[in-house]
């Protein structure tokens, strides 16, 4: 069996973040591999020992600095990297990488593409979706469990739904995205990390995917990030005192007269 | 000049830091007020390849340099001192001379599960009446036949209730001093060997301090380490390495205090606003920081130095001096800051209050590191 998961490069969320003229700054970011991505690789990697054969792959686009999360999955336990890396790739929404990606998958074989449901710095979770779209394959979001049968050439997905879980069936290939509630994501060994540095990264320009530069990254989006900035501050709730008799009447006086709830 | 962590190294600094958030900060508190050894943590530790960093592969170590174990020691020991120096004395005192002195055969029978994880080892120099004079030393080995009696007790051993391998050393000619000074490696089950937990320490409770007794233990002569009337060199040799570990827990202790006092000053309100915003808490943050960073940069200086193969002995006492009087002044403030919630139980700059003053002292005291120091800087 041959597993993908599609992987991105985000901003640490447990950063402060900067905001100047609706532009977000970079400069002092950490960026970390995407949380969901980093399930999607663990659950891989959790099938990978349960079953006779899987090879793992990443597939990731993004700037130069995109190889530290890729070398993270390949101390992880992935097998080979992929890098779709240059200037011409920046800027892109979901629409331009879904095409990108369409485009690197049109040579490969693979069973499954797996993606984390969303990202963490834009949380639009669409890649996946338009992906499975362009690629004409059965796709399944939100995934909270896997399992694989590999006779049957199928894998059965749990997902969460709004009221419940759901678990579907769906043959190979096929795309899922994942949950981070799936799993606990290991965190890499040194033995790991010195053995990542032997691993196959393999780098990808525009050229190789047989696409020209306005196909992709911002000449290749169809929406415009016009600006960024930060939620407004919600105003501080109202707190109470007192014994349980006051609470009661001034929460219904408040709820009556001021709410107009009751 | 480049002042940057490379790839390797920035992976490992993020491998040791999740490990520590996850595994090590949940259980801190607790081993502190036990005393428990933390025998899983360890053994996770070990599968993490933190046991033995800077050992060759080949060893059973994860074949990184001095300054990746500096980086896990920091991250460790931001959140637990125990931990850390469980850690520091498993690889510096134990793998680095075994790696350094041992022979091939030592290498593959001890060193390799001590790389590995899969055993413990402890560093048994200290001795009721012999601490940094270690000349004056009463353990003996006695030649017996082609092999060694050994007697004796060492005391403050880290990791001894759970040790299973033993460096020791032993005086084997009383009238040579220093140089009548011989290593051996001991197993935990020979007879002969008892192993007296020690407890009631201030700090770095969970650290397995015991006393070791050796009485009438028969080593065949492939348990020595190093060469005859030598085990002064390979004692003092493997210190110079360890200050650098010990240095790495201060900055890691010294940045635990920076942390939990940044978030506490921001949060604590008085007079209308949070204490962040007083001059006076900002000073001392101020003053925890600069001090870290300068005595950071000289801890990862003397590791750089030990992994280019250059004379590092200067910088690992400078580092230590630095490093550990850091930790006790922002200790210190960190419970100043924290005011009556810093002396409570509750927030664990009062743990780190208590761990911080023990790098101060052990593996030669500050006192000791300035002797190194002056004695270089002066050419005795």
């Amino acid at each position: 069996m041959k597993f993908f998961v599609c992987c991105k490069q985000v901003p640490d969320v447990a950063m402060a973040f900067q905001i100047k003229d609706g532009e977000l700054q970079k400069d002092d970011l950490n960026y970390v591999l995407n949380a969901y991505d980093a399930s999607a690789i663990e659950e891989s990697l959790v099938i990978q020992s349960n079953v006779s054969e899987l090879d793992l792959s990443l597939v990731l686009i993004g700037a130069e600095k995109g190889k530290e999360a890729l070398r993270k999955g390949l101390a992880m336990g992935a097998k080979e990297a992929f890098h779709i890396e240059g200037d011409a790739f920046e800027g892109s929404d979901s629409h331009s990488a879904a095409n990108v990606l369409e485009a690197f998958f049109k040579d490969k074989d693979y069973d499954a593409i797996l993606c984390g449901k969303q990202s963490q710095d834009m949380d639009m979770g669409l890649t996946s979706g338009l992906l499975a779209q362009k690629l004409s394959i059965p796709y399944v979001t939100n995934a909270v469990a896997l399992k694989v049968n590999e006779e049957a050439k199928t894998i059965t997905v749990t997902r969460q739904g709004d009221e419940g879980q759901e678990m579907i069936e769906l043959p190979f290939p096929c795309i899922v995205s994942c949950s981070n509630d799936m799993n606990e994501p290991r965190i890499p060994s040194l033995r790991g990390i010195m053995q990542s540095k032997k691993k196959p990264m393999n780098k990808i320009g525009v050229a190789d995917l047989g696409l020209s530069e306005d196909q992709v990254g911002k000449s290749g989006s169809k929406s415009t990030l016009l600006s960024m900035d930060f939620p407004k501050a919600r105003k501080a709730g109202e707190k109470f005192q007192g014994d349980a008799d006051e609470l009661v009447s001034t929460l219904i006086d408040k709820l009556t007269n001021e709410a107009k709830v009751l | 000049m480049i002042l940057e962590l490379n790839e390797d190294q920035k992976m490992i600094r993020d491998s040791a830091r999740d490990f520590a958030e996850k595994y090590v900060a949940p259980i801190a508190r607790k081993l502190d007020e036990t005393e428990e050894f933390p025998v899983d943590l360890i053994k996770q530790a070990g599968e993490m390849g933190f046991m033995g960093v800077a050992i060759p592969e080949e060893y059973g170590g994860s074949g990184m340099d001095y300054v990746s174990y500096v980086l896990m020691m920091e991250e460790i020991s931001r959140h637990c001192a125990s931990t850390g120096v469980i850690l520091s004395v498993n690889n510096s005192l134990v793998c680095d001379p075994l790696l350094k002195y041992g022979t091939e055969d030592q290498k593959q029978k001890f060193l390799k599960p001590l790389a590995m994880g899969e055993k413990v080892g402890c560093y048994g120099l200290t001795e009721a009446n012999s601490g940094s004079d270690c000349g004056s030393m009463k353990t003996v080995a006695k030649k017996d036949g082609d092999g060694w009696i050994i007697n004796g007790s060492k005391i403050f051993i880290t990791n001894g209730t759970n040790a299973d391998t033993f460096i020791v050393f032993t005086c084997t000619d009383a009238s040579l001093g220093n140089r009548g000074i011989t290593a051996f490696i001991i197993e935990r089950t020979m007879p002969g060997v008892s192993v007296l937990p020690m407890h009631g320490k201030m700090g770095i409770r969970a650290s397995g301090l015991a006393e070791l007794v050796f009485e009438d233990v028969k080593l065949t002569d492939d348990y020595r380490l190093g060469d005859f009337n030598k085990g002064f060199k390979v004692a003092m040799t493997t210190l110079d390495a360890g200050r650098i570990g010990i240095a790495a827990q201060a900055l890691g202790i010294t940045k635990g205090c920076i942390v939990e006092s940044v978030k506490y000053s921001k949060e604590r309100a008085q007079f209308g606003k949070t204490i962040s915003n007083f001059q006076g808490i900002q000073f001392m943050l101020a003053e925890m920081h600069a001090k870290y960073d300068a005595s950071r940069l000289v801890t990862l200086k003397a590791a750089f130095l030990k992994d280019s193969g250059k004379n590092f002995s200067l910088h690992s006492s400078k580092a230590k001096i630095l490093a550990a009087e850091t930790a006790t002044f922002a200790s210190n403030k960190a419970v100043q800051i924290h005011g009556g919630y810093g002396y409570i139980k509750e927030y664990d700059v009062e743990r780190f209050f208590r761990d911080a003053r023990i790098t101060e002292i052990y593996e030669g005291t500050t006192e000791i590191q300035k002797l190194v120091v002056s004695s270089i800087l002066i050419g005795r």
